[in-house]
């Protein structure tokens, strides 16, 4: 855990404060054309922190995670000639786009917030976060609603392809939701910590681009399985 | 060359398969004889000795270009020349009147002929198990199903293969030209039965095949006792799995 | 990162002496020992898979005969193998193989050893996740090996699980079996996604100074490359099982006709994450032979750039040949002819690479130690293995061969040919970096040459076999008529399978008796260029002393007329003499 600390050192931004006090190798000679472009000095002038970069790899990773659920998904609805099958109860289409509006809602919240990671708005930081969980939470609690009431109109797992494809899409969604709310609960604890009044705020960055990207895939999910 | 190889082909399409296997054999024979013999060469050539000196070179672009372009046509005039086979044996069906309903359930081919009246689903259709009958010299379309799990037509003596996919019908055609008896392997893993799912393929002289059609096809009432085979119970192949386990 | 990492060092100094044996050995978060548990994983593995493998040959040599002293494990039937059991034993064979040994050996072991090493990084971007990816990479092996004890046994529908075989119990017998193989796999897939996490963040942004992208050893590519597509394979892989798993334990229909599900949607699924798979398991190997050529022919390699961006060619069209697989599946015939074009041109950049390594040997100072040896046996044995590839291209052809055992030995030339000789070659060329000690020589070789021959002897009859029309997958050849003028090349591939077996013995001898009792190993005894020759062997935590090194040149600059020796550490500073040698 010792070197698992340094990574949330920010990486320098400006060359000056490279150079603040420490040794600073000299800078790499030409070479003779062979072994590539010079003077990228590799890791002392990183493109994307750390943490960012790796929420981006595990994003790039889901979304080949949900093409594969949305391409399967599509197969077997084209593979169907009446969609839905008759005798299948319709999805609430109506309610849970409003739903979708929470959710949107949720994360401009999160980029409000992230206009709050300076020194001095601890109290802004923590209220929006708040805002965007709480909004996050309410998004499931209608979700988890809906399904009862689907399940109630006898729509399940096991009945028939439409189930099948609408359960495991929306469930695995609602499971990335449920993820993505854990994480923002520990960046939450977080900030009322004041862990970013001082600048270092990686993971809180972070976490919002998961937050993001968990809500950007929602209204792909909704198009796919409830509109077409 | 190398038919000892194959085994006798004996359908009209196998003999374009089998030139472009030799075709490929050669291709990828001299590629091979090329980087083996220069790799030999170079292990006995440079090996190390004392006060040889390592030439200090990065490469050269138009060696590198050569050997980017040269294999890249090789592969591409290839593919050109599988196009016309693939298409001819996968993509047309030249008109026949001779149909087969062939139908693959753990462990066992079935083939369906139409009957006297030359329609599926009737009354009159006949079904036999793990035999077929074809004659020579006329295209002969095979409708593939699967009533449980994937299956797959292979007679390697006609060069063709086709998996039988169960919730659609495949298509296929082949014609023989020489008469006998041929085996008729199940080339996809379908179960513990897989190993020995196999039928025969009969293949008659045009006038024995007719004659073998009205002896055993064509007659009314002994087909009007059996049931065909698209009827069969969904449930039916694990009844056939159990006795074939214990068979084993 | 300069700064940082120099706090990390103070700060792992400060904590370095509680670090007990458990913080140690057991739940290491040090990039090395992580390695090392990768390693032994995936060695224990391939001993569990190549068991099976040579009861799979008992099976196709001499039929339905008892295998000798597997009556204890098959009392009922005195050790007699079942079609069941057979089915049983090449689908785990296969299965271990591919996602517990190779991946395992060359992703994740070399992986995690050559990474921060190579690039001068003091340890991954995320130690704690690294060691989080062995223990769950781990304990999906350990589900995996639960599957054996379940009644119904273990999964026996292929490694390639085609539904629905695989998606209906009553049709193999198989029960737990198969859900384990879906949950193991599920759970290496989130294991493999966090090793490629820290691999891509670490190598985007953790590179020593002045170790530019094209200054980065090609193992290091091929790894960067591997991660990515680890990173993008594995999630449809992940996908697929839980859909297997849903249509088994909850009665979804994804793959089951009877509920409306698609049975070649499976396929498409399995093979979308199963050919850049199959690249996932050569590209490393691909890198090892590029770092290994060049040492023991004391040259540069011949044409750094085209080897690295062949490799990004690789990676690119893996993802648009997996077709190929089902040119007789019932696809779409059109499909099959666009599926042919992309995979006669995969074949280019794998020429590419070839001969830039003959090109590597021409005019070298060729030195055959053991890891030279089996960088040479990985470049041969997949030549063979991509040419044989190249019949199953041509889909005319392919209609004869598939699913026949040319495709058997397609798989082994350039999966042990290929991926395992290039472990081999790893293990013997970084062992002295990893334990701190000299393998044995004389038991190399010992090892090398007949697994070099019985390799050979197994593998290549099984071309003859295919083009026989010999099925793969299949119990008892006997049963076929056409196959009986064959069966004794069964036989003959069976005894060399168990030599090749038995020529194993001496590598693990080998390695065990080196770890211990091996002679110390100097810094840099192959007289290398690359960055982990800096560190003492073993490097200790964080690699290096207070200086990570600073990088002036590419990784293989030997015999260069800059230096008097005939190699040039990245790490040296350039000389005035370099000036005017270096410009012409
Ligand atoms: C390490 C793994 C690996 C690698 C690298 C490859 C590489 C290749 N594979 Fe392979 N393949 C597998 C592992 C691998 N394969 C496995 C495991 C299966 C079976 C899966 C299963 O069904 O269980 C399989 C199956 C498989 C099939 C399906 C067969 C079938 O089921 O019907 C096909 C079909 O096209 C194929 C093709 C190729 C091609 C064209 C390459 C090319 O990348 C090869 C390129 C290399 C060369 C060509 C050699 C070097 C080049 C030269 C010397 C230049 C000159 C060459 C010419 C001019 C021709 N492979
Ligand atoms: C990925 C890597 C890989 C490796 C390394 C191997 C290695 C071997 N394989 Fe494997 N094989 C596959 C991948 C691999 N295989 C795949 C993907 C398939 C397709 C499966 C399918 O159809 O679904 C397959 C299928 C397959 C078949 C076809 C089965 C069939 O279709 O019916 C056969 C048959 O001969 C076979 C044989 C072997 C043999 C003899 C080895 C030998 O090389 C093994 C030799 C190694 C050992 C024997 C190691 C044991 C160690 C020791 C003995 C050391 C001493 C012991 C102690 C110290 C305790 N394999
Ligand atoms: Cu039917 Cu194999
Ligand atoms: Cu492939």
């Amino acid at each position: 855990m010792s070197t698992f600390a340094s990574v949330l050192e920010p990486p320098p931004r400006r060359r000056s404060d490279r150079r603040i006090g420490k040794r600073v190798p000299p800078p790499p000679p030409p070479s003779d054309g062979d072994d590539g472009p010079d003077g990228d000095p590799g890791s002392r002038r990183p493109i994307l922190d750390n943490e960012r970069l790796a929420t981006l790899v595990v994003i790039a990773g889901e979304v080949m995670l949900f093409a594969g659920l949305i391409s399967a998904y599509l197969v077997l609805r084209l593979g169907t000639a009446v969609w839905p099958p008759p005798l299948q109860p319709r999805l609430p289409v109506a309610v849970t786009g409003i739903n979708t509006l929470v959710l949107l809602a949720s994360s401009a919240a999160m980029v409000a917030a992230g206009r709050a990671l300076a020194p001095g708005k601890r109290r802004a930081l923590v209220f929006r976060l708040r805002l965007a969980a709480g909004l996050g939470a309410l998004f499931l609690v209608v979700q988890g609603y809906e399904w009862i009431r689907l399940v109630g109109f006898g729509l399940t797992l096991s009945s028939g392809s439409y189930g099948t494809g609408f359960y495991t899409l929306i469930g695995a969604h609602a499971l990335h939701v449920v993820a993505a709310l854990m994480w923002l609960g520990i960046t939450l604890a977080m900030a009322s910590r004041g862990r970013f009044d001082h600048g270092r705020t990686n993971v809180a960055r972070a976490c919002a681009m998961y937050w993001h990207f968990v809500v950007g895939l929602w209204p792909v999910l909704y198009v796919t399985v409830y509109l077409v | 060359m190398l038919n000892w190889w194959l085994p006798e082909n004996v359908s009209t399409y196998g003999g374009e398969i089998d030139r472009l296997f030799h075709l490929i054999y050669w291709i990828t024979g001299g590629t091979f004889v090329l980087v083996f013999v220069t790799l030999l060469v170079f292990l006995v050539v440079y090996r190390d000795r004392p006060g040889r000196q390592a030439r200090y070179t990065h490469g050269s672009t138009p060696l590198e270009i050569a050997w980017t372009i040269v294999p890249a046509l090789i592969l591409v005039v290839l593919t050109f020349l599988s196009v016309p086979a693939w298409s001819r044996i996968k993509m047309q069906m030249p008109p026949t009147d001779i149909v087969i309903q062939v139908t693959a359930k753990q462990f066992n081919w079935q083939f369906t002929y139409p009957g006297p009246d030359g329609k599926f689903g009737t009354a009159d259709d006949k079904t036999m198990l793990d035999e077929m009958h074809v004659p020579t010299g006329k295209p002969v379309r095979v409708n593939l199903r699967s009533q449980d799990v994937i299956h797959s037509f292979f007679v390697p003596q006609f060069r063709m293969k086709q998996d039988a996919v169960p919730g659609r019908e495949i298509a296929q055609w082949f014609e023989v030209t020489k008469p006998g008896k041929y085996e008729l392997p199940c080339a996809e893993l379908c179960g513990f039965g897989h190993s020995g799912m196999k039928a025969w393929v009969y293949v008659h002289t045009p006038e024995e095949y007719a004659k073998w059609l009205a002896e055993n096809v064509n007659v009314a009432r002994a087909a009007a006792e059996e049931k065909p085979a698209g009827e069969a119970k969904k449930d039916e192949p694990k009844a056939e799995t159990k006795t074939r386990g214990k068979a084993k | 990162m300069a700064h940082s990492a120099t706090a990390t060092a103070h700060m792992a100094h400060a904590g370095h002496h509680e670090l007990g044996f458990v913080r140690t050995y057991i739940f290491s978060t040090d990039h090395k020992m992580i390695a090392r548990q990768f390693l032994f994983l995936g060695l224990f593995m391939m001993i569990i898979g190549g068991l099976l493998a040579l009861i799979v040959r008992w099976e196709l040599a001499w039929p339905e005969t008892p295998i000798p002293g597997l009556g204890m494990f098959l009392p009922e039937t005195g050790g007699a193998i079942e079609p069941s059991a057979y089915n049983m034993a090449f689908t785990m064979h296969a299965t271990l193989m591919v996602f517990f040994v190779i991946m395992p050996i060359l992703a994740g072991s070399f992986g995690n050893f050559c990474i921060p090493l190579m690039i001068g990084a003091r340890d991954m971007a995320f130690p704690f996740l690294n060691m989080l990816s062995f223990w769950v990479t781990g304990s999906a092996g350990l589900i995996m090996l639960s599957g054996f004890f379940v009644d119904g046994g273990h999964a026996a529908a292929g490694w390639t699980s085609y539904a629905p075989l695989s998606a209906v119990t009553s049709y193999t017998g198989v029960n737990w079996g198969q859900n384990i193989w879906c949950i193991s796999l599920f759970i290496m897939g989130v294991g493999s996604m966090m090793g490629s996490i820290n691999y891509i963040t670490t190598i985007i942004n953790m590179r020593a100074p002045g170790m530019s992208l094209f200054r980065m050893p090609l193992v290091v590519w091929s790894l960067f490359i591997t991660a990515i597509l680890l990173l993008l394979a594995l999630p449809v892989l992940t996908s697929a099982a839980a859909m297997l798993l849903f249509d088994r334990v909850l009665g979804t229909s994804w793959f089951n006709p009877s509920g409306g599900g698609e049975p070649l949607l499976w396929q498409h699924l399995f093979w979308y994450f199963g050919h850049p798979e199959v690249y996932i398991l050569i590209l490393p190997a691909m890198g090892i032979a590029s770092e290994i050529l060049p040492v023991f022919s004391r040259k540069p390699i011949f044409g750094y750039h085209a080897m690295a961006f062949s490799m990004i060619g690789i990676a690119f069209l893996s993802w648009i040949v997996y077709g190929h697989h089902m040119f007789v599946s019932g696809m779409n015939p059109k499909l099959g002819l666009s599926f042919m074009i992309t995979t006669m041109i995969i074949a280019v950049p794998s020429a590419i690479k070839t001969f830039n390594w003959l090109g590597t040997l021409w005019g070298g100072r060729i030195q055959f130690t053991v890891p030279m040896l089996n960088a040479l046996a990985f470049v041969s044995m997949f030549v063979i293995g991509g040419l044989s590839g190249i019949f199953m291209a041509s889909t005319p052809v392919d209609i004869y061969i598939q699913d026949t055992y040319f495709i058997v030995a397609h798989i082994h030339y350039v999966v042990f040919g290929g991926s395992i000789f290039g472990a081999f070659a790893a293990i013997y060329f970084w062992f002295p970096k990893m334990f701190g000690r000299m393998t044995n020589p004389a038991l190399g070789h010992l090892h090398f040459w007949p697994t070099f021959v019985f390799f050979n002897g197994t593998f290549f009859p099984m071309h003859i076999l295919g083009v026989g029309g010999h099925m793969r997958r299949i119990y008892n050849p006997t049963q076929y008529e056409f196959l009986q003028p064959l069966q004794h090349w069964n036989v003959f591939i069976t005894v060399s399978a168990l030599l090749l077996g038995v020529a194993q013995i001496p590598f693990v001898i080998n390695f065990f008796w080196s770890l211990f009792a091996g002679k110390k190993a100097p810094a840099n005894p192959w007289n290398s260029n690359t960055l982990e020759w800096t560190a003492p062997s073993p490097p200790p935590h964080l690699n290096w002393g207070a200086h990570v090194p600073t990088v002036y040149r590419g990784p293989y600059e030997y015999s260069s007329p800059e230096s008097k020796d005939d190699f040039l550490p990245q790490t040296v500073p350039p000389t005035p003499a370099r000036a005017r040698a270096g410009r012409h």
